[in-house]
């Protein structure tokens, strides 16, 4: 089969054993693969409501049925597992070259089970899988010294996922990094993988990728990038990247400040776009993407790619950061420990509040950038005050009596966009199927982006959620699904039109928008029941994000706030437009109809 | 004479190059058989980019003991339809350096002297592959796309000689 493997790597921890098993192409046709066949595949690996840090519960690495091709942006690998931090499931998006090294290998799929009784790293080159001690020189390492000493040890092309301390640490946010600067962030991934004893998987691949006529898909492919890809709509993501947004959330009264106080950060000029701009040095690019929006940035002797909007707002803003120089400096320490940075801004910016507060002295305050430094490492390690910190926002804020300042949903801390100042995200926020991201449906596209929506009005805010409206940019969940299927890149605003043209060159038929919109909506649903099956919490957000009292008093959103009634409506509304009934459960109609193929 | 450069400056390290050209002349997706690459340290952002010089090198040509690497006159059009890439559609004359199969005996020699590491033993094949400039429609120029970052081309810049051996000859 073109584009495919066929094959799928089983990697046992407790054994150290690993085979290789065909891949199912009839999942494959019917979820395509990155979210759709991960989600098929969790399915039936995670045996239900099975503990998260069970040597049971799996990790499974998916690629996309374009990964090692020319297909632009489409070399992200989705890593997915019952997240220990959320109870849910739990998919993480990365990008880098690893995606494509599996394909190489021979691999879509490598579901990793059990749990090793030592540290381990594990080696792939094409089919020789061996499992390496991890112990001494491996375990303990950064994130950029572990990918150093595998390139020097085992192969110099080596691709590497591994984890750094705070993955060792089980810190429940913990994250996988390839290529250094990548990370699949969210969910704790780089948790379970440290209760796994699992420090890296390297992969090396000499093989090949076949696409049918080579030639005529070169042919297209380069239409399709001057005619979808290399156009104004994208570029944005190369010339300034996601840091142009720190100024547009500022202004909106959308971006988290001093612990979600307010919408507006008074030292945002420091922090936005043109300060990045006057530090970039270059720009690189995942593996096969044409965009290249990963800019290199250097100050104070510290080089790096990123931060990203996220980073910004999270570790800038919302812990009344304005210095960029100390944002630098705390990006580049929780991407070598392996921490995700929009947690991790979100549990300092608490810790501060805390203290300024007067409730609990963690020798960090808004705005002072000598404990701001130190948290990243005493996170990781569990050390001192760390120990309180790795608790997360919700069982930190627990602790000390104040849960309503903890800003989180299902245990995932919540990302830059402040829904008092656009209200679409309070329901995207709600309905995510990994707890709070913001990668699931992106209202704010059109509540503050492009502006063609009021913000202040969640009227009609359902059924964008939903479906969206890709063909201006903003993005609904059942569209966010089959795109993570491909798997796409956010960063290419590409249509379903688009997609239908890609797939058409792997299963030799045409799609209709219809179809394609379908199979995410097949997706979507397939999520929702994993999550029933498992045990999910009622899809909310902090009341303090929609309650009259919890309106901010600052900040160019001020005043403004959804009401708890008003929510909660919009949520049937969503549950109605979803086909599923008033406790979220699909309908029997609705999954025959979208073509789910398992039942609760 | 015409030959790709890869500049280290430019290169944003997306491996499209090698992807197209492995793809063109292997039928399939396969990098690491591609006669083009580009060197990247994802930690320090450093990029080399690796490409065969042509004539302008010739080294393999001079070492081969049975004169399997021989001159093959072209006619390259530089690929490409985005507005903002110069020299789309002009067309160039001349020679590259291309392996004759039926001559090479995969004995090495050439591998041993090529400056820049772009010529292997083919692991299929088992004789020695190189860049041909895709007979005169060279892919890796073509998937260079982005108006921003294009990096493969045949202009030659100082930071491009920096980056190639100072001995390689007129």
């Amino acid at each position: 089969m073109d584009f495919y493997q066929g094959k799928v790597l089983r990697l046992d921890l407790s054994t150290s054993t690993s085979v290789v098993e065909p891949l199912n192409m009839e999942w494959a046709e019917r979820y395509i693969g990155g979210k759709g066949l991960l989600l098929r595949y969790l399915w039936d690996e995670v045996p239900p409501q099975v503990d998260p840090w069970a040597p049971e519960n799996p990790v499974i690495l998916m690629t996309g049925p374009f990964a090692g091709t020319n297909v632009s942006t489409s070399s992200r690998l989705v890593v997915g597992c019952k997240s220990p931090q959320t109870g849910i499931l739990n998919d993480s998006y990365v990008g880098g070259s690893f995606a494509p090294e599996m394909k190489f290998a021979g691999y879509d799929v490598i579901i990793i089970i059990g749990e090793s009784p030592e540290p381990v790293v594990v080696t792939i080159k094409d089919d020789v899988v061996s499992f390496v001690p991890a112990k001494p020189k491996y375990w303990g390492m950064r994130t950029s010294e572990i990918e150093q000493a595998l390139r020097d040890d085992f192969d110099p092309d080596a691709k590497t996922l591994s984890i750094g301390p705070a993955g060792e640490n089980e810190i429940l946010w913990a994250c996988l990094s390839t290529d250094q600067f990548h990370k699949a962030g969210r969910g704790g991934h780089g948790a379970l993988w440290g209760h796994k004893k699992l420090k890296a998987v390297a992969i090396r691949g000499t093989g090949s990728v076949s696409v049918g006529d080579a030639r005529a898909f070169l042919a297209d492919l380069l239409r399709i990038h001057s005619e979808y890809v290399l156009t104004e709509d994208n570029l944005w993501a190369n010339e300034e990247g996601t840091p142009i947004l720190a100024q547009v959330m500022s202004d909106a009264g959308v971006m988290p400040t001093r612990n979600w106080s307010s919408g507006t950060f008074d030292e945002v000029e420091n922090i936005n776009s043109d300060a990045f701009l006057k530090i970039r040095t270059r720009n690189r690019a995942c593996y096969q993407c044409a965009i290249g929006c990963r800019q290199f940035h250097e100050i104070d002797g510290v080089t790096g790619e990123g931060p990203e909007y996220e980073t910004i707002a999270l570790c800038g803003g919302n812990c009344g950061i304005g210095d960029i120089s100390a944002l630098m400096k705390f990006n580049e320490l929780c991407d070598q420990l392996g921490l995700d940075t929009i947690s991790t801004g979100s549990v300092v910016g608490l810790a501060m509040d805390l203290t300024e507060r007067g409730i609990k002295d963690f020798g960090m305050r808004f705005g002072e950038t000598e404990g701001y430094l130190k948290a990243p490492g005493l996170l990781a390690a569990r050390e001192g005050l760390g120990a309180d910190l790795a608790l997360g926002v919700r069982a930190l804020a627990a602790k000390y009596g104040v849960p309503e300042l903890a800003m989180e949903v299902k245990n995932m801390e919540l990302p830059g966009y402040d829904p008092r100042g656009a209200f679409g995200m309070s329901l995207g926020y709600a309905t995510s199927d990994r707890g709070g991201c913001h990668m699931r449906t992106y209202p704010i596209a059109d509540e503050v982006v492009a502006g063609t929506v009021a913000p202040d009005t969640l009227d009609g805010k359902a059924l964008k959620i939903v479906w969206g409206n890709p063909a201006e940019g903003m993005i609904g969940e059942n569209f966010s699904a089959v795109k993570f299927a491909g798997i796409w890149c956010d960063f290419w605003a590409i249509t379903p039109e688009q997609i239908a043209q890609l797939l058409k060159h792997v299963w030799k038929h045409e799609f209709s928008e219809g179809e394609v919109f379908r199979i995410g909506e097949r997706i979507w649903n397939l999520g929702r029941l994993f999550n029933l099956r498992e045990g999910v919490e009622p899809d909310t957000i902090p009341q303090k994000l929609y309650s009259e009292e919890g309106a901010h008093t600052t900040g160019a959103s001020a005043g403004r706030f959804i009401g708890a009634e008003t929510f909660e409506k919009a949520l049937r509304e969503f549950y109605q437009i979803r086909g599923w009934d008033e406790n979220g459960v699909p309908s029997e109609a609705k999954l025959a109809e979208v073509g789910v193929d398992v039942r609760l | 004479m015409p030959h790709v450069l890869i500049s280290s400056k430019k290169c944003t390290g997306c491996h499209m190059c090698e992807l197209a050209c492995s793809a063109y002349h292997e039928g399939a997706y396969r990098p690491s058989v591609a006669r083009l690459y580009s060197e990247c340290n994802p930690t320090t952002g450093a990029i080399r980019g690796h490409t065969c010089l042509q004539l302008a090198c010739a080294k393999c040509q001079k070492v081969c003991p049975t004169g399997a690497i021989v001159t093959k006159e072209i006619t390259l059009t530089i690929p490409g339809d985005f507005p903002a890439k110069e020299k789309v559609g002009e067309v160039v004359k001349g020679y590259v350096l291309v392996v004759d199969e039926d001559l090479c005996t995969n004995c090495g020699d050439c591998y041993e002297v090529c400056p820049t590491n772009v010529i292997h033993e083919h692991p299929d094949r088992h004789v020695a592959f190189k860049c041909d400039l895709c007979d005169g429609d060279p892919q890796c120029i073509a998937f260079c796309q982005n108006p921003h970052v294009l990096a493969v081309d045949l202009k030659i810049d100082k930071a491009d000689r920096e980056l190639q051996p100072a001995e390689a000859p007129a």
